[in-house]
Order: C-alpha cells, then sequence, then structure tokens
C-alpha cells in the first residue's frame, strides 16, 4: 500500500514538474503547449498568448470547408460581420477533438511586401485571438501568413483587394 | 548654396569617418565625368578580346565616374592590349593622365577565355579603385525574387543585370532574400515546408539549412556586419516582433515589445551597433532605429504618410521607400542630422532600395501598371536604369557586398 502510495505522489510531483518546464510532447501530439509573451493563460489578453517554440508536425488538409474572414484596409480587426464564420469553425473544431486549425492570414498588393507579411500574420493573430476568446485551446489553433504573395484575385482595383485581404482556416491533425 | 556648402561639409565628414575606400559625398548633382581616351587600346578581333572590352568599357561607364573621350580628349588616355592566346585572354593595361608620361595605373591580367567577361569586371574595379579611390561594383551581384516560372523564386544576377540564373526551384514561394557580409551566403524567406521558415543557401557548396522555423512568422532575415548575428521578424510570442539570434548558438534576444503594433524590414546599421526597422505603432508604418541589446526605440522623423523598407548603406545613409503623393519613391535620410534626399522621381512606384558597396548606387524595383522591373538608381543624379530580365515580375532586389 505504501508503495502505491508513494508511486502516486512520485507521478503527481513529477506532472507537476513537467507542467512547469513546458516539456516537449511526444512526437504523436501536434504542438507544444507554451504560452509565451505577457503573462499567459486564457484568462488574460489573448494577443500575447504565444504560439510555442516549436512548430510540430501537422498534416494539413488540402480543401477548406470554411468561409474566409475579410478585413478593411490595413486593418486586422475582426469585424462583426465575420464573427459568425468564425464560430462556425470555433463548433466544428468542439466536435473534432482530434483536429486543430491553421489560421492563414493574407494581404492585398499595395504596401511594401516585408510589412504585409507582418500584416497577413497580425490578421491570423487576431482571428486566433477570437477563437481563443470562444474558449478553444491556443495549441489547436496555429497561424500562417502568406502576405501579398497568394492573392484569389488579380485584379488592380478594390473588388480584387477586398477578396485578398483575408483569413483563410485549413484544417489539420 | 548653404545646402551645398552643408552638403560639401558632410560629405567630407563622411569621408573622415569612413577612412578604407573613400565614400561616396552626398550631393545633389554628378561631379563631370573624367573622360578616358580608348583610342591607345587594341581589342583585336578574337571573340574572347572583343567580349572583354566591350565588358570593360560598359563598366567603366556604368560605375558612374568616366566616359568615353575621343582621340587626343579626355582626362586619361588608356593604352594597351587585350588579345586571346592559346585559349586564355592576355591583357596589358596603362592609364596615363592627360599630359603626363606617368602611369597612374599599370597591370597585366591573364584568365581563361571563358572567364573574359569576369576578368573585365575585376579589371575596372581596380581601375575605379586606382583612379577615383572608390568602391568599385562591377564585380558584384544582385540576388532578386523573380516570377518568371510561374512560381516565386530566387535569382542571381550581374551588377548590369546580366548573368540571370536561377537559384531556388522550390515550386512554392521563396522571397525576401538576405547577403551574408562576405557574399558566399543568402537568406530566405521559405515556405518549402509549407510555412514561413528562415533557409540560408551556401552559394559555393550549394547547400541549404532551416536557420528558424518558429511557430508562426519567420521573416525578414537581415546580418550582422560581423556575420554572426540575425536581425528577423518572428510572431512566436503572440505578435510580429524584433529579435536578433545568434547565428552560432541560435539564442534569441527579443528587442521590441509593441503590444499591437506590428515591426518588419531589420537592418542593419554598418557599425553593428544599432538596427534600423519599419513598425506602425503609431498607426501607419514609419523607421525606428533600436541598439542592439535593445532598449527605447527611436523614430526617425520623416516626410510621406508611410515610410518602409529601410537599407542602412555603407555610407550612414539609411535608404528606404516612402509614400507621398499616391506613389512610393526612393529617398535617403541621414539618422543623426535627419537630413533628407529625394533619389527616384519617375511615374511609378520605386521601392525595396538597396545600396550598392560604393555607397553611390541604388538597386530597387521600379512598378508601372504593376509590372515590377529592377531599377539603378544613382544619388549623384545620373539618370536611372531598368534591366529588362524578361517576362514576369521582379522584385526585393538586394546589392551583394563588393567580393
Amino acid at each position: 500500500m505504501n508503495k502505491i502510495k508513494y508511486f502516486l505522489v512520485l507521478s503527481l510531483c513529477l506532472a507537476v514538474a513537467a507542467s512547469f518546464t513546458g516539456c516537449k510532447k511526444t512526437p504523436k501530439d501536434d504542438l507544444v503547449v507554451g504560452p509565451g509573451g505577457v503573462a499567459g493563460g486564457v484568462g488574460s489578453d489573448p494577443y500575447s498568448i504565444g504560439l510555442g517554440e516549436e512548430r510540430g508536425l501537422m498534416s494539413p488538409y488540402a480543401e477548406s470547408p470554411f468561409t474566409p474572414v475579410y478585413f478593411g484596409y490595413d486593418s486586422s480587426h475582426v469585424r462583426p460581420q465575420d464573427q459568425s464564420a468564425i464560430e462556425e469553425v470555433a463548433d466544428y473544431l468542439r466536435s473534432h477533438p482530434n483536429q486543430g486549425v491553421i489560421v492563414e492570414g493574407h494581404c492585398d498588393e499595395r504596401g511594401s511586401r516585408e510589412y504585409n507579411m507582418a500584416l497577413g500574420e497580425r490578421r491570423a493573430l487576431a482571428v486566433r485571438a477570437y477563437l481563443i476568446g470562444l474558449g478553444l485551446e491556443p495549441s489547436r489553433i496555429q497561424t500562417k501568413s502568406m502576405g501579398e504573395e497568394s492573392p484569389v484575385a488579380l485584379g488592380h482595383d478594390e473588388n480584387s483587394w477586398r477578396q485578398n485581404r483575408r483569413a483563410e482556416f485549413i484544417l489539420f491533425e | 548654396m548653404k545646402t551645398g556648402i552643408a552638403t560639401l561639409i558632410l560629405g567630407l565628414v563622411a569621408i573622415a569617418v569612413f577612412p578604407a575606400a573613400a565614400q561616396v559625398r552626398v550631393v545633389g548633382h554628378s561631379d563631370g565625368k573624367a573622360g578616358i581616351d580608348w583610342s591607345g587600346f587594341s581589342a583585336g578581333s578574337d571573340r574572347a578580346g572583343r567580349t572583354f572590352f566591350e565588358t570593360l568599357r560598359s563598366d567603366l561607364v556604368k560605375s558612374g565616374w568616366f566616359k568615353s573621350a575621343a582621340r587626343g580628349q579626355g582626362i586619361y588616355r588608356i593604352t594597351g592590349r587585350v588579345q586571346g592566346q592559346g585559349g586564355k585572354v592576355v591583357v596589358d593595361c596603362r592609364i596615363y593622365p592627360r599630359g603626363e608620361d606617368k602611369a597612374r595605373f599599370s597591370k597585366r591580367y591573364s584568365d581563361e577565355e571563358a572567364n573574359a567577361r569576369r576578368l573585365a569586371h575585376r579589371v575596372a574595379d581596380d581601375i575605379v579603385y586606382a583612379l577615383k579611390n572608390y568602391q568599385g561594383i562591377a564585380s558584384t551581384r544582385i540576388a532578386l525574387v523573380g516570377t518568371a516560372s510561374g512560381k516565386k523564386e530566387l535569382y542571381l544576377c550581374d551588377y548590369d543585370g546580366g548573368g540571370l540564373r536561377q537559384l531556388t526551384r522550390d515550386g512554392s514561394v521563396s522571397v525576401s532574400p538576405a547577403w551574408g557580409p562576405k557574399g558566399e551566403t543568402l537568406y530566405y524567406t521559405s515556405y518549402l515546408q509549407n510555412f514561413p521558415d528562415i533557409l540560408e543557401i551556401d552559394l559555393v557548396s550549394g547547400k541549404r539549412r532551416v536557420i528558424s522555423r518558429k511557430p508562426g512568422l519567420n521573416t525578414g532575415a537581415a546580418v550582422s556586419p560581423d556575420g554572426r548575428s540575425l536581425a528577423l521578424i518572428l510572431s512566436k510570442d503572440g505578435n510580429p516582433e524584433l529579435y536578433t539570434m545568434s547565428l552560432r548558438s541560435g539564442r534569441l534576444t527579443r528587442l521590441t515589445r509593441s503590444g499591437r503594433g506590428t515591426e518588419a524590414s531589420p537592418c542593419w546599421s554598418p557599425d553593428g551597433d544599432s538596427i534600423v526597422y519599419v513598425s506602425d505603432t503609431s498607426g501607419r508604418p514609419q523607421l525606428y532605429t533600436i541598439s542592439r541589446s535593445g532598449g527605447r526605440p527611436r523614430r526617425l522623423q520623416l516626410r510621406g504618410s508611410e515610410n518602409v523598407a529601410p537599407d542602412w548603406g555603407p555610407n550612414g545613409w539609411i535608404a528606404y521607400s516612402s509614400r507621398f503623393a499616391g506613389r512610393y519613391q526612393v529617398f535617403i535620410v541621414d539618422p543623426k542630422t535627419l537630413d533628407i534626399r529625394q533619389i527616384s522621381s519617375g511615374p511609378a512606384d520605386y521601392e525595396d532600395p538597396s545600396w550598392a558597396p560604393d555607397g553611390r548606387h541604388l538597386v530597387c524595383s521600379r512598378t508601372q501598371r504593376y509590372i515590377s522591373r529592377l531599377c539603378v538608381l544613382d544619388i549623384m543624379g545620373d539618370p536611372e536604369v531598368s534591366f529588362d530580365l524578361g517576362r514576369g515580375d521582379w522584385y526585393s532586389p538586394v546589392w551583394s557586398p563588393a567580393p
């Protein structure tokens, strides 16, 4: 009996210690849980929740069944009319716990390419923050910016630019 | 007149601060070009010899310092010959200031016939240095992104747009090239593994290695002048921020904490002590400088609603692209005095300027009607020159260091 108790206490201690060191998950798991930035944890500002220190193995699906989220010019603000699209993704993820999502952020062709890489990432992070705010685990949501390098519409007018300022959802497991 | 004198003093100070090869004085107009009388130089009729001769003449004109003069005219006369001899091209070259019989430059060269063009570039750089005491650019190269294959890949070309060759064949997206300080390595942002990672290409061996593949964004690679550190943009901590990384150990140092602001496009100062970068913490993208060890960033007060794509040149001036009157134009600023000069002025968007090691020329992308070409600008006022590299868009050029 003592031996079992001892073993249970030891396991508990190891588990607690492991959770403090943020150790690498086994290869079977997708991503490292590692809240970085300012005072981590879901309760605080979701923007400060880091993406972890290691990009794990992901098998992304080729097609995305979800409607993209669109953005205003030079903005990474999630608009009220796009919230239901994000909620749809959240619903799906809640019922498919073995899957995660990559939020892929894009820009229109205007502005500097390097700045647009960062802006695309901020759009992806904004959508990620919204999903985390809906209660999803940060480790299930990754970001990927394509900057202005992967437009869907090739015209040089607001009609095309509006379609390119977007975040897409790509599932993975 | 006042600005002219101020510029002259500024320029002389600049020359005093950078004693190695004399740095270019930043003036608003071109000095008179020195005429070279070629009538005493014989090129022969073999192909290698003619290639050498034509390349040398072209290189000296493109340096910006010289023009060709008629027989009996010009400040310099060049004598000697180039000829093919048993598979080699042999050059004998002497340059005399007009009216003197002591050569200012006298040298012999020999190389394989196949290297005639490259030999001419070397001779041109030697002549520029001997006659003007300035770093030559004829042996330098430009790395860039091109879409000719249907995908975005990296290319290399010579400083004059010749010798174009494709460097990557990843079939994904390869962007944002940056040179290592010895001109033997290139760093770039690659989607080869489906996410934006920073890779390094060893141009000598052709080998590639992953430099940074953190979750989220890895981009904006810029190598410090001592070759030991990389400045880069990572979003792994929840927001795109500026970091430096030891290339030896991989250790990261975070430099900015801008909350909802976005950082991009870092570039090192020539002395390696500071980094200039873009941030939109003020609302629109503007340029900031920060010490390499972090601390409080200092915003550069510039004109224009948006200032992006900085490149800190060997002469201490920062070239950048500024948006005003609906277009992007290339400007240069002295970060110590905030003296600003406009360099480009055509009816197009001029973006992503990169300094040549002569501190006089800049390469940038010039976009008109949504087609992008490489364009070389001259801070001393020579007209811009565009390269025709063939179909597709050509952009994000970066000028190699001097060999």
